[in-house]
């Protein structure tokens, strides 16, 4: 969707001198605009717009368990008729939790940059801003633990680098308990699928946004403990992993 | 000072733009840029030669605000940066205000000079964010600014019918923008 | 059952819990869907809201009465009353207002001062949206949907949303009928 380059199509708005004045504002000479603002949105009398809700307002607010599971459950019912296959749903849900991850990822810093106790680092002494995640690690550290516990309230429960010297791009966080399935009965000719898709989402996102190009998805792996315990498999692009090679001989944390 | 404020998407589309001038010192807040009827154009493309620094910054260094990263001598233009996590850049370009030949020591369009007026007499103060884009007041300034900026970023990009990469048109978010640039430029 | 009566089980039914912007961001990303997929079609998304709040509802009314352990309501004004204490408050963490009566006692409307599905929410400046959607429109469906389960068809539909620019959000109910021809049970 990238569209023109924005300064030909100023140049061709003011080119065309001979266009009538009075079909559109003329811009003042001073204030270059990117194109002709909009005149806006209606506000309720007080002017009450999201710019004057605070971020933090329904930071550690809660809600029912219950509302979120029937909404998330028709969300999945929804979907399912308008796809073919399990994977296709999958891919969908995905879909919708990845721009949830850009959402979250720029709250979390807000949050961490707004406050003395940061949301980003375990200890609430640090007052510097926290860092835009560089490396591999760090960045999964961030998913792991900081985005968890706003989603989640808690942790996941690991995360792991594969063994396999073939694919060094491969992580796998868990969670032995994932609330996306708990409250979720899948339909009856689905149940392989998870609908943790739409974490693994939320997971992409994050890790985008960041720069890393990623491929997240959701794995059933039940223990008899655990009976829907899912593992979150993230492959980084060769991208990500040459950069992350040239970082490290950089020094760079 | 004037002042051009960009935000680019991670693939820089051009979301937003502003023009205003400094506030401090007496200032009214309107840019009076060196080359009026080029400025528009000059000042896209200077944000946008920055951008392969600021790439390779962003990968140095992990902080949201990356100060200042680039200076364009021809037009004296200085460019400070901010990233947010997910990957908007926020660029601020800032030119100082030719130096009125009869404030002696500042010599007119040789943009380097103006760093070199530091003991000079003029009345504004060479670490006044008004004169020097480079002092450490300026650079204390122009966080807030990025910060605030930033906050209603966030804001924009929290309404689930934002998609990253849309032009930002909220006359709500211009007017926040245009109050933090008053408040700390 | 007395007014206070009712605020009280409304507050201390226990339920487990869930981080509220969880549930605030997926309803953003199913009205967001909906819009993308009916190609802003918004008098379609509204019904397909509706539809969704109506197979929510069938479903939680069982949860509603387990949690909060009530009987019937012995009238229709004791179902609004239920609706907004106890209902919302469990589910939404908010009381509505229960105001406007018609003289009847089969219409009345809820105000919502907060409303946690419209947190963060601003809605497309396309020049239709702000005229066409009703974005918690899935609460309509909900209540019409949970009341059916217990006799009451109902109808419910937005009249006003500070995402338009109104000064309040206004839900509007009305009682259509009792099905079966059950007459309203004389006690709870």
């Amino acid at each position: 969707m990238a569209g023109p380059p924005r300064h030909a199509t100023m140049q061709s708005i003011s080119n065309g001198s001979t266009l009538q004045s009075g079909d559109r504002p003329q811009a003042q000479p001073s204030q270059q605009q990117l194109s002709q603002q909009s005149p806006g949105l209606r506000v309720p009398s007080n002017r009450k717009t999201i710019y004057d809700r605070h971020l933090n307002r329904s930071r550690n607010t809660e809600l029912s368990r219950a509302s979120f599971a029937f909404l998330f459950g028709e969300m999945v019912t929804y979907a399912q008729r308008r796809v073919t296959g399990i994977q296709d749903l999958e891919k969908r849900l995905n879909e919708q939790g990845y721009p949830l991850g850009l959402r979250l990822l720029d709250l979390l810093f807000y949050r961490s940059t707004s406050t003395s106790s940061s949301a980003l680092s375990s200890s609430s002494t640090s007052s510097s801003p926290p860092n835009r995640p560089l490396r591999i690690i760090t960045l999964l550290h961030l998913i792991h633990g900081p985005l968890w516990r706003l989603l989640f309230g808690r942790a996941a429960d690991a995360l792991e680098h594969s063994v396999s010297p073939d694919t060094p791009n491969e992580y796998m966080i868990t969670d032995n308990d994932p609330m996306v399935n708990t409250y979720i009965s899948a339909p009856r000719d689905m149940s392989m699928l998870n609908c943790a898709a739409y974490v693994a989402g939320i997971i992409e996102g994050v890790c985008d946004g960041c720069g890393f190009e990623t491929k997240v998805s959701a794995h059933n792996q039940p223990t008899e403990l655990w009976p829907s315990r899912t593992v979150f498999l993230v492959r980084f692009g060769d991208s990500v992993m040459e950069r992350e090679k040239v970082l490290e001989r950089a020094g760079i944390k | 000072m004037s002042y051009y404020f960009t935000i680019l998407s991670p693939t820089d589309t051009p979301l937003f733009n502003i023009a205003f001038g400094t506030s401090k010192g007496g200032g009214d807040g309107i840019a009076r840029f060196r080359f009026p009827e080029t400025a528009q154009y000059m000042n896209q493309f200077i944000i946008h030669s920055s951008l392969d620094i600021l790439e390779e910054a962003q990968w140095t260094n992990g902080g949201m605000y990356l100060k200042h990263i680039d200076t364009y001598p021809p037009a004296a233009a200085y460019i400070t940066a901010f990233l947010t996590p997910s990957g908007a850049r926020f660029l601020l370009l800032h030119q100082p205000p030719n130096l009125p030949s009869s404030t002696g020591t500042g010599s007119g369009l040789g943009s380097s000079s103006l760093l070199g007026t530091a003991g000079s007499t003029t009345r504004a103060s060479s670490s006044s964010i008004a004169a020097n884009p480079t002092s450490p007041q300026t650079e204390e300034a122009v966080r807030q600014f990025m910060n605030e900026v930033y906050e209603n970023y966030v804001k924009t990009a929290m309404s689930p019918f934002y998609k990253q990469g849309m032009e930002i048109k909220s006359p709500v978010f211009r007017t926040r923008v245009t109050a933090a640039g008053r408040k700390w430029l | 059952m007395s007014s206070t009566k009712t605020t009280r089980i409304g507050e201390e039914t226990r339920v487990d819990k869930v981080n509220a912007e969880l549930v605030t961001l997926t309803y953003g990303t199913i009205v967001a869907q909906l819009c993308q997929d009916y190609d802003s079609n918004y008098q379609d998304v509204n019904k397909q809201l509706d539809k969704m709040g109506y197979n929510i509802g069938m479903r939680l009314i069982e949860d509603f009465l387990a949690k909060s352990g009530v009987g019937r309501c012995a009238n229709f004004r004791e179902t609004a009353d239920m609706i907004a204490k106890v209902g919302f408050k469990i589910f939404l963490n908010v009381t509505p207002t229960v105001t406007n009566w018609t003289s009847d006692n089969t219409q009345f409307s809820l105000i919502f001062e907060d409303n946690p599905l419209a947190d963060f929410v601003e809605l497309p400046d396309d020049g239709r949206a702000q005229d066409e959607l009703w974005f918690s429109n899935i609460l309509c469906g909900v209540l019409r949907g949970s009341l059916e389960m217990v006799q009451m068809q109902i109808e419910a539909h937005f009249v006003s949303d500070v995402l338009r620019g109104d000064d309040t959000t206004e839900m509007r109910v009305s009682l259509v009928r009792y099905i079966e021809d059950e007459m309203p049970p004389e006690e709870e």
